[in-house]
């Protein structure tokens, strides 16, 4: 075949060896890779660059990964995940010269190893931030090797050729980041004002979304187009809500009120037990996790989304409180969250007598919404049977 | 006298120095420091009670279902309900494939590739070692990692993602577990049983198990010397595992694994023999611990996290727990020796808890969990319910104690007004790593670190490295 057609190979190209080194097919090689330019919103011809950049060992960018204020979660997640095995591809397309977690040597030899490859691959590393940085009190609350993570990812960034930030915490400060936030917790973008960081926000992020990012990042020499929160385009979009497959239930105000109850044994929308997918940018929906396929992932399996990637909602808005619908505003006779549990029950009106003639109001539409519920809970219990 | 600071540890969960007295080649004082802190405690304080769910998991990313476990306890405490039997089951079958996750992880991952150093090269078991569990590069982690994310798979069928889930409630599961779910749930279990018994072990699990002495478990690694176990206990002869790293604390468990009638592997403390355990001696000393001093050790449920950088006693972020004023050990060791597996308590009472005898707890309750597994996937019964609901009070106190794969794991929640007026948390690795208490007393880890050899010119000595190792630590758990 000719070199410039859509479906050629530079003749370097081993796929033995890659078979080998990946423990995958080609054609599992070349499904995988076609599948992550389609998420780019690429085609074939970007397929065919990413399978040689990974087949071309020669392009593998050494890679510094540090570890913040975190759970190591991220990490955990990409070592569980697969397709193919997405550990031995993140091991193989970069060179991973230092990592805490997974590192052979101990104590200050590594320390010096990571000095050694920063000064080595000078202007051409990829730093990889895992972990928030806290800056309360000089930066005392996370030490390692006797550095602060303060100066740690400062000294790291200032010779990097690119930054990520892995996780909700290196992205925009994390679970620790909360109210009242006791150690100033930050993210990466946040702390490196004026550098570019790529952030891959999820409390777990979704490995396939940090491989997508440094896949391009080894094919084209650059990161992917991001927006103004840093994060990939192709991967933070479009709205949870945009893609959820209960989404039609919530088109017809259709809602699990209670874990347990009928309308969450139907597989119902989750909206009304706080569910943050129309207020959170992430694509779970299409990506799933754990890779078992089948609806596996937090709505999935029948608990709300509480908005883990997006900042200022995961570990700000409640649980159990309603969400800001980015798309469309339901209609006011949705039931309020608030009066979930059997909003109709004497107590409930009770209190809302007391509460004052504003809520009574309120009551008295929910009511209204859940007769006008009640002969769709009869056709649908007949027809659905999905999701339970 | 020379002062080694051994540190940071990788391959180790978290951020962990140890600071260690060293005369004639032996330590003669330790201390350990865990550098990390985050807040947790503080940051639940005046959040509503259910969000302890959202923000407890993040504690840590490989502990995380057991945190969930805890604060779901609690909660359900509160309310005053318990989770219907498919409810149970699936925390159950969650918990259990954390905790084999995590210990088959850690054999692997964490703990053999010491046995792969140079300073062991004169060893005939090194080449197969080298070989085996060279970090990163090792053949072991290619045989591991697929099996291990094999196994993940059942994390997303339960719980929809790992880590960080929030289907464990306090009513039960958020997913009912349909029969298909429950028939590729039974595969997983079967894949990965089939990997522990052609490369972990080289035997069945039953048989593993049913080992019941120190004698018998020595005629079985003779004749499994080729699997991965096998090689772990021949090389931990050579070295006399055995006797290294032994705390001579007493050994603590809550207890695991719900059933009908209580838990499958019983709560108690064991010193040279088994004793029922009274939580409500657990107190929190923070006199060598970077936080606002009390006036005396409180106990959890009234117990405070003030940080204070500035304190001239102090060597840690982590607090020195204590019950009935006395240091405990807990891990996999601890429950099983409280279980009364003979095994287990045969080693102990010939030889004492040292290195050896935590990891091959550890592997034994990986053989006795996985069939007990399959036996509650088989016990789920789809269609019925797996939640029950519940009401939160506005004023509850109630502690959630579970058993990690590290150890002892509880939640002392006080809720006032509707909100959490007051949330501590004491990981297992608190109570192993804990730093001296006002008496002067270390904790499990610095105890058992006295007297371990340290070789001339040795930076980061390999029998530290093994004696910190096998207690399985957990650094971000520990302060959380």
């Amino acid at each position: 075949m000719a070199k410039d057609s859509n479906f050629s190979f530079d003749a370097s190209t081993d796929f033995a060896a890659i078979e080998q080194r990946l423990g995958v097919s080609r054609r599992t090689f070349l499904k995988f890779c076609t599948g992550v330019a389609a998420s780019f919103g690429l085609g074939t011809k970007a397929a065919f660059a990413m399978a040689e950049a990974i087949a071309n060992p020669a392009k593998r960018p050494p890679v510094i990964w540090l570890h913040g204020q975190e759970c190591t979660g991220p990490t955990e997640s990409l070592l569980r995940s697969e397709q193919p095995t997405f550990e031995h591809l993140i091991l193989d397309l970069i060179s991973l010269d230092y990592h805490q977690t997974l590192d052979a040597g101990a104590g200050h030899r590594v320390e010096a190893v990571k000095r050694e490859a920063m000064e080595k691959y000078k202007g051409k590393y990829l730093l990889v931030v895992e972990g928030a940085i806290p800056l309360a009190q000089n930066g005392i609350f996370c030490k390692i090797g006797g550095q602060t993570m303060m100066d740690a990812t400062r000294e790291a960034a200032e010779n990097a050729a690119a930054i990520v930030a892995f996780g909700s915490c290196a992205s925009w400060g994390g679970v620790q980041s909360a109210a009242p936030n006791p150690t100033g917790a930050t993210g990466a973008p946040q702390f490196l004002k004026g550098k570019t960081v790529v952030t891959i926000p999820g409390c777990p992020p979704n490995p396939a979304n940090f491989l997508g990012t440094v896949l391009y990042f080894v094919t084209y020499g650059k990161l992917p187009p991001i927006d103004d929160k840093g994060r990939p385009k192709w991967a933070y979009s479009r709205l949870i809500h945009e893609n959820c497959y209960r989404r039609p239930h919530f088109d017809a105000g259709r809602f699990a009120t209670q874990f347990g109850d009928e309308g969450h044994r139907q597989g119902w929308c989750l909206y009304k037990l706080g569910c943050k997918g129309p207020e959170t940018y992430n694509n779970c929906p299409s990506l799933e996790y754990n890779n078992v396929g089948g609806g596996v992932w937090p709505i999935g399996v029948g608990h709300p989304c509480f908005g883990c990637s997006e900042q200022g909602t995961g570990f700000n808005k409640p649980m159990f409180s309603l969400a800001e619908v980015k798309t469309h505003t339901p209609p006011n006779a949705f039931p309020n969250i608030a009066d979930r549990q059997n909003p109709t029950s004497s107590t409930v009106v009770a209190a809302a007598a007391v509460a004052g003639a504003a809520v009574g109001a309120f009551l008295g539409a929910t009511a209204v919404a859940g007769k006008k519920l009640d002969g769709k809970q009869a056709e649908a219990s007949q027809s659905a049977d999905k999701g339970a | 006298m020379s002062r080694l600071i051994v540190g940071p540890f990788n391959r180790v969960e978290g951020d962990l120095e140890v600071i260690l007295d060293v005369t004639d080649g032996r330590v003669r004082a330790a201390r350990v420091r865990s550098s990390l802190y985050r807040g947790f405690e503080q940051i639940l304080q005046g959040k509503a009670p259910p969000d302890a769910l959202v923000f407890v998991p993040r504690i840590c990313g490989i502990c995380s279902v057991s945190q969930s476990a805890a604060a779901a306890r609690a909660l359900a405490g509160a309310m005053g309900i318990a989770p219907p039997a498919n409810g149970r089951l699936v925390a159950n079958l969650i918990q259990a494939v954390e905790n084999v996750a995590d210990h088959v992880t850690h054999f692997y991952l964490f703990f053999m590739p010491d046995f792969a150093r140079p300073c062991y090269e004169s060893q005939p078991w090194w080449r197969a070692a080298a070989g085996r569990f060279t970090a990163v590069r090792g053949a072991a982690a290619g045989d591991f990692l697929p099996a291990r994310a094999g196994l993940m798979r059942s994390m997303g069928l339960l719980a929809g993602k790992w880590p960080h889930t929030l289907t464990l409630q306090p009513g039960g599961s958020t997913h009912p577990v349909n029969a298909s779910g429950r028939l590729r749930l039974l595969r997983v279990l079967r894949e990965f049983r089939q990997f522990l018994e052609r490369v972990l072990f080289g035997d069945a699990l039953e048989a593993v198990a049913a080992i019941a002495s120190s004698d018998e478990l020595a005629r079985w690694a003779e004749r499994h010397a080729e699997s991965d176990f096998g090689l772990f206990l021949r090389a931990a002869r050579a070295l006399n595992l055995r006797a290294l790293g032994q705390a001579g604390v007493a050994f603590m468990s809550y207890g695991a694994y719900e059933q009908e009638n209580g838990r499958w592997w019983p709560a108690g403390i064991w010193s040279g023999g088994a004793r029922p355990l009274d939580p409500a001696r657990i107190a929190e000393d923070v006199s060598h611990a970077w936080y606002a001093d009390a006036t005396e050790p409180l106990p959890p449920s009234r117990g405070s996290t003030l940080p204070i950088a500035d304190k001239d006693a102090a060597y840690s972020w982590c607090k020195a727990p204590r019950l009935g004023g006395e240091a405990v050990e807990t891990g996999a060791l601890a429950r099983q020796l409280v279980a009364g597996h003979p095994l287990v308590r045969d080693m102990i009472e010939r030889e004492g808890g040292g290195v050896e005898a935590r990891v091959v707890a550890r592997l034994l309750e990986v053989a006795r969990l996985l069939p007990a597994m399959e036996h509650w996937a088989e016990a789920l019964r789809p269609g019925e319910p797996f939640s029950v609901t519940g009401e939160l009070p506005a004023e509850a106190e109630c502690a959630g104690l579970v058993e990690a794969a590290r150890g002892s794991l509880g939640h002392w929640l006080n809720i006032r007004r509707g909100r959490i007026h007051n949330y501590q948390i004491i990981a297992p690795t608190t109570w192993n790593f804990s730093p001296r208490d006002r008496v002067g007393q270390p904790g499990a880890l610095e105890r058992a670190l006295v007297d371990v050899p340290v070789g001339e010119g040795e930076k980061s000595p390999v029998a530290v490295q093994h004696v910190v190792r096998s207690f399985d630590p957990c650094m971000v758990c520990t302060v959380h």
